[in-house]
């Protein structure tokens, strides 16, 4: 008869099908959800990984998840044990509030700025008793990169307000033009209608923040020494910002929409905007073809964003951790994934080794746009009390 | 035994191949949807079924099907708030009424309807659509031209002959019903801060400045007419030609589809371009909103992510393009068919107009609704015995509702056949007689034959005797059957009613609904679109909507 042979037969194709699926929901991750599950679980039992958690601000958000997956794809290891690095993104004040509060317990923490940091350092200690971050230590502190606020407007329009090289007179002047009614008209092109100028919420947004400072500095002809009393004794300055930053709309939270909406509604929606170097170079390219011809200006003074990776000091920090985010950190700040932020994110990379005018650089490419290796001078961060009094003084009397 | 035990096997290897295949035999579903503004319908619509189609999962495993509906943006928004909807994604033609969602949701929530910021899904300024040859009269494309160039050719008593072109006749202009569709709402804002002079910081005072008040009239006083859809208006700008209409408020992307037709032969017309009003307008954005409203689960939240990521991937983007809409991800190049060649100008617009506040724009709709150009309405009705039942209890409820969706300055007449023509109120101010009007409409009967062709006949007849042809002129005309009585021959009807298509987009439009299974679709189409008016198809059950829809024309 024929029927034992017909059972071998199909045997073996059973055998080899099972097999197949085995193999497969092993080895293919599409596979899984129709395996057995159990089984596979048994087998390999699940790796006990040291979870570092990494809180960050977006604007290096591109550059980050790269690197992140090189270094998971290096399989670095503290005391046998796998390091995974889990993330999640907030905006540079909400963070240092929300660190300070105890909402939430990261183990690194990245701000888009030193200013961040320093802020929560002293807020920390006067809270604690003890910082919870110490920016002046780099085995805990360090950063891979930099990048200057910048002002980026259409070609044309800047000639116009600021002729061929903004001097010191750079935001006094911008603020006259906003603030005159007749807008563009005052300057012989009332086809421009009035001027629109945009930067990020300053309570939301470092670089809105980084823009305040900047004005406020540019009000007094200065870049630094800001004192309290400039900020709250002096009535002419405070109408001064107060109509400055009443002629904008509204104020975003993030820095990107802001660069992203000039190229792609040109000059309908801004003439110039306030944003990072480096969020102007993500750009540039894109805005070729377009409207009329971006240019990258450098206010008299600047600031820098300097994006510091900080190992929180704190006990929810064990050890291990201590251990895997130092690896993090010595593997961000490398020279390759300096390199990379350079190279293909047009930041500053923080090691003087890295030439900025390398073959592939932006900075080459885009000198056309106004982009400078050189750098204006850099304006004297205040510290944390006169900044905290001119973000308060802005919520209460600028603020929509 | 033995084969007993290959017997076993072998069932138990079935059963192992069969449970590892339940995954699929029981897989669940999670359902998004979506209502968005119909403008971009020939781009969302294969998208949405080709991402259907893949079957995307959510971290819980569970299958996405996104489910899309075209609706009018400022409808989709009222029928949200209204509850009448609940979709997990909004996605309006722009987010100009989303402050005014947003003020009205919070009257009965803590909380917005929308999140505080979105991503666009493709762009699209609002721009006004004309015939090349008359943009090229007005000085187009060295002078900038605008909303105070519509008002001047509006108001000019010889129309297109004060600028050496009498053949041209009036100057008629379209946009859409600002309480229904986006481009019509903002149109009238445009309108609104033109006349003001301003291009930020519209207020309450404005609104009640007479000069501005007036500026808007003017305007007003070129219309043919409204309607729901900008499509609708595009279609038939490009389908009748300039006699019909010589400009309208709409979009970019709907100039190049008309260009791009006309340059593959599909379309025998004349040029079209977009005119970028000077005095500044506002892009359609096409904001993707997933709403913050209670009905919206966290796994909807995450699938509808998912289906925003996959509209913004960089193929769907760049068929956008092909469909004339500008890509919302600038790293995509605006190439062809973004050129001169199809009529617009990718270095425009220069200057939008600042989103007025939800009051201000509620203020805008009602200085509308004042100024407005007025109806002189015709409404003919059958009530032949075929009517009986459903269909004239139906038809004399959604008749109350259409008259009480007109305006006091509207003028009403109103005619009942069978196998008799009754006038069951003369064309007059509806304000004067809306109590005593709906009290007729409410007592009609059924009875006798359908002389169709001589009512609608009478209805044109008195309507060109007696209508102001600076109001709008419209008959809306509901018939269940065949005519069979008439002494007029169909013929006949439709030479006459093409022999006013002379006055172009200000020829009397005739509305035909189709009501029921027997009523000639065929014939009654005829007669709407000789005219430039629409058929619509209706029984009891959708007679209420249609008549709404009707009443978005005025």
């Amino acid at each position: 008869m024929n029927t034992p042979r017909l059972n071998w037969i199909l045997l073996i194709v059973y055998a080899i099908a099972a097999a197949a699926v085995f193999l497969a929901a092993l080895f293919l991750p599409e596979f899984r959800p129709i395996a057995y599950a159990p089984l596979r679980e048994l087998l390999i039992p699940p790796p006990a990984p040291i979870q570092v958690s990494l809180l960050y601000s977006t604007e290096k958000e591109a550059w980050l998840e790269e690197m992140l997956l090189e270094f998971e794809a290096a399989r670095p290891q503290v005391n046998g044990h796998p390091v995974q690095v889990s993330t999640q993104k907030m905006g540079s004040r909400e963070m240092y509030l929300a660190v300070l509060d105890g909402q939430i317990q990261p183990d690194i923490l990245s701000p888009a700025g030193s200013l961040q940091i320093a802020i929560l350092e002293e807020l920390s200690a006067d809270k604690l008793g003890r910082p919870l971050v110490r920016q002046s230590d780099p085995a805990v502190c360090r950063s891979p990169f930099k990048t200057p606020l910048v002002v980026v407007a259409w070609r044309e329009r800047a000639q116009v307000l600021w002729g061929d090289h903004p001097n010191g007179d750079f935001w006094k002047r911008l603020q006259q033009a906003l603030t005159n009614p007749e807008g563009w008209a005052a300057y012989g092109r009332p086809e421009w209608s009035y001027l629109k100028f945009g930067h990020t919420d300053p309570t939301r947004s470092n670089s809105g923040f980084m823009t305040l400072v900047l004005m406020t500095y540019g009000f007094y002809g200065k870049s630094n020494g800001l004192s309290e009393g400039d900020i709250l004794s002096n009535p002419e300055f405070q109408d001064w910002l107060e109509s400055f930053e009443g002629s904008i709309g509204e104020f975003g939270d993030s820095t990107g929409t802001y660069m992203r909406d000039i190229v792609a509604y040109g000059p309908s929606k801004y003439d110039i905007v306030a944003v990072y170097e480096a969020t102007a170079i993500e750009q540039i390219e894109n805005a070729r073809g377009r409207y009329g011809e971006l240019f990258v200006h450098y206010p008299p003074a600047t600031i820098m964003s300097d994006h510091p990776f900080c190992i929180l000091e704190a006990e929810w920090v064990t050890e291990d951790k201590r251990a895997a985010s130092t690896l993090l950190l010595d593997f961000l700040t490398s020279r390759r994934a300096q390199e990379q932020a350079l190279l293909k994110y047009g930041f500053r990379p923080q090691d003087p080794g890295i030439p900025l005018d390398q073959s592939g650089s932006p900075f080459v490419r885009y000198q056309d746009n106004g982009l400078l290796i050189d750098l204006p001078p850099e304006a004297e961060l205040p510290d944390g009390g006169v900044l905290e009094t001119l973000l308060t003084f802005w919520i209460r009397n600028i603020q929509k | 035994m033995k084969s007993s035990f290959h017997q076993w096997f072998s069932l138990a290897m079935i059963l192992s191949i069969l449970l590892t295949a339940c995954g699929g035999v029981l897989e669940k579903k999670i359902t998004v949807q979506m209502v968005y503004g119909s403008e971009k319908q020939e781009w969302l619509q294969p998208l949405a079924a080709e991402y259907n189609q893949a079957k995307h999962k959510t971290a819980e495993g569970n299958t996405i099907v996104i489910e899309i509906t075209p609706m009018g943006s400022v409808e989709s928004a009222d029928a949200i708030i209204q509850g009448t909807i609940q979709p997990t994604v909004w996605s309006p033609a722009s987010d100009v009424y989303v402050p005014v969602a947003n003020d009205e949701w919070r009257r009965s929530h803590a909380s917005d309807l929308t999140p505080a910021s979105y991503n666009y899904l493709v762009l699209s300024p609002v721009v006004i659509a004309m015939w090349k040859p008359m943009a090229e009269a007005l000085g187009w494309p060295d002078t900038p031209l605008g909303f105070a160039d519509i008002a001047a050719l509006a108001t000019s008593e010889e129309g297109w002959a004060a600028l050496g072109y009498p053949e041209w006749g009036g100057f008629k202009f379209g946009h859409t019903h600002p309480n229904y569709s986006n481009s019509g709402l903002v149109a009238i804002i445009a309108q609104t801060y033109a006349g003001a002079g301003k291009q930020r910081d519209l207020t309450m005072d404005d609104l009640n400045d007479p000069d501005v008040q007036a500026f808007v009239a003017d305007v007003q006083s070129s219309i043919i007419h409204y309607g729901t859809s900008t499509g609708f208006f595009a279609e038939r700008m490009f389908e009748r030609g300039p006699s019909y209409l010589s400009a309208a408020v709409m979009y970019e992307n709907l100039i190049v589809a008309q260009e791009a037709k006309r340059l593959s032969g599909a379309s025998s017309q004349l040029p079209v371009v977009a005119i970028y009003p000077k005095e500044g307008t506002f892009w359609s954005n096409h904001p993707y909103i997933i709403l913050n409203a209670p009905w919206v689960t966290e796994e909807q939240r995450s699938a509808a992510q998912d289906f925003e990521k996959f509209l913004l991937d960089r193929p769907q983007q760049t068929r956008a393009i092909e469909l004339g809409f500008r890509p919302a991800d600038p790293a995509i190049p605006l190439t062809s068919p973004l050129d001169a060649q199809h009529g617009v100008d990718i270095n425009q617009p220069q200057t939008v107009l600042e989103v007025p506040s939800g009051e201000v724009t509620a203020g805008v709709q009602a200085l509308w609704k004042q100024v407005k150009k007025p109806v002189d309405l015709v409404l003919v009705i059958d009530t032949s015995g075929s009517m009986k039942g459903d269909k004239i209890s139906s038809a004399r409820t959604s008749l109350v509702n259409f008259i009480d969706l007109l305006d006091d300055r509207d003028r009403l007449q109103v005619i009942s056949f069978n196998t008799e023509l009754y006038d069951l109120t003369e064309l007059s101010v509806l304000g004067e007689k809306r109590e005593d009007t709906v009290r007729r409409v409410s007592g009609i009967i059924e009875g006798g034959g359908t002389r169709l062709y001589d009512a609608t006949e009478k209805a044109v007849q008195d309507l060109t005797a007696n209508g102001d042809p600076n109001h709008i002129r419209a008959v809306v005309v509901l018939s269940d059957g065949q005519d069979n009585e008439s002494s007029l021959r169909l013929e006949n009807l439709l030479a006459e009613l093409g022999g006013t298509s002379e006055e172009g987009g200000n020829a009397i439009k005739l509305f035909t609904i189709a009501f029921g299974g027997d009523a000639d679709q065929d014939i009654l189409r005829q007669i709407a679109e000789i005219t430039g008016g629409k058929q619509f198809k209706s029984d009891p059950s959708t007679i209420m909507k249609i008549y709404s829809e009707i009443a978005t024309f005025f």
